[in-house]
């Protein structure tokens, strides 16, 4: 069902186009330019983000902080199993998709964990990039209270839907 | 330093990425040192790598983005959106809007690739070179950092592929969880401005 709404909005588009006689290949070109560009201005804070993840998880920081953080997490109805994820969130995309994918591994996609797991992945984004891509155009040096509040949120969704599993 | 340097929460992308290098770097020159350099240069060549990728699916979503300008649907698509994006972003500016209603839209559609250059746009567009943060370039931020898809099309995906017996049954509390981040969010952005301003007030 939804691999067909993707294509049923593009023909649309284009049919629409074709009555109101705009040159689509020409504004496609002029669009797809602007990628390279785009690509090339964000590249370098994607770049310093990911090195700084990939030490503090080559150095085993993040292991360490996985260890320390359970009992809370553990507290808070978070499972144990859980705490590296919930704790990579918010820095990277693939590296949380990556731990996904061993949690339906190690216990089975149908899980309480592997669904907890992906309840916590679909309701949250990954902070920290978000954060410097949207604003490395812009001369903002504070982002005041949004990170703050980014987090704050991020966690509570992440206990919620803990409960949620539960009970659902 | 005044009182309301130190009153109002500050964030400092620099600070947190320099305790990110330093605690690294500091734990691997005692456990691994040789480690470090190929480290920070394996991350960097897979940045590259994504990078390649984005500008890829940047430039499919771009072209697209273009055509809907040109054609007039963004236009319309913004005033359907308007009194919403008014009333949470409180600004009056139709080239922004649009822009906004576009990353807004391809959010729920859960085109997260798609909507990242409108978002970077309308960003660009608000800044007021005052270096902080203005109110509605934070709400933009939250509601991008929050995931407004309400199916979450990829993990649904995921699931099916590793053997699930039913990869829809997360659906349900995925989108209860959704809905309760997105109002707690919007909550607490309009909360944290109401105190500034009061602040500000209060000082002059």
């Amino acid at each position: 069902m939804s691999s067909i709404i993707l294509p049923v909005i593009f023909i649309f588009l284009f049919i629409y186009c074709l009555f109101k006689k705009i040159n689509t290949y020409d504004a496609f070109v002029k669009g797809a330019k602007s990628s390279i560009k785009l690509v090339i201005d964000i590249f370098p804070y994607i770049a310093s983000i990911m090195i700084a993840v990939a030490l503090l998880r080559v150095s085993g920081i993040t292991q360490f902080l996985t260890k320390l953080l359970s009992p809370i997490f553990n507290f808070l109805g978070i499972p144990k199993e859980l705490s590296e994820i919930v704790l990579l969130r918010p820095f990277t995309g693939s590296g949380s998709f990556a731990l996904l994918e061993d949690v339906f591994l190690t216990y089975g996609p149908d899980s309480y964990i592997s669904r907890c797991a992906c309840v916590i992945m679909g309701c949250s984004e990954t902070i920290f990039y978000v954060a410097t891509v949207y604003f490395s155009q812009t001369k903002v040096k504070k982002l005041l209270y949004a990170i703050p509040i980014a987090l704050v949120v991020s966690f509570v969704g992440v206990i919620v839907s803990c409960l949620l599993c539960k009970i659902i | 330093m005044n009182i309301k340097t130190k009153l109002v929460i500050k964030y400092y992308m620099n600070k947190i990425w320099l305790f990110m290098m330093i605690s690294g770097i500091l734990v691997l020159l005692y456990t691994n040192p040789s480690q470090t350099l190929s480290t920070m240069i394996s991350a960097s060549t897979s940045t590259v790598e994504l990078c390649i990728n984005l500008c890829a699916v940047y430039a499919v979503w771009l072209g697209f983005i273009e055509i809907i300008e040109q054609s007039g649907l963004s236009n319309k698509l913004a005033k359907l959106l308007r009194p919403i994006i008014k009333k949470l972003f409180k600004i009056d500016n139709e080239e922004i809007e649009k822009m906004i209603a576009l990353n807004l839209s391809a959010n729920m559609l859960g085109l997260g690739n798609a909507s990242t250059p409108m978002g970077i746009k309308a960003m660009k567009a608000l800044d007021d070179k005052s270096g902080t943060a203005s109110f509605p370039m934070i709400m933009l931020l939250i509601l991008n950092t929050t995931s407004l898809q309400l199916l979450p099309t990829t993990i649904m995906g995921l699931r099916a592929s590793s053997g699930s017996l039913s990869p829809s049954d997360i659906i349900l509390p995925t989108i209860i969880a959704s809905v309760f981040c997105i109002t707690l969010s919007i909550t607490l952005v309009k909360l944290c401005e109401s105190i500034r301003n009061k602040k500000r007030k209060g000082e002059t």
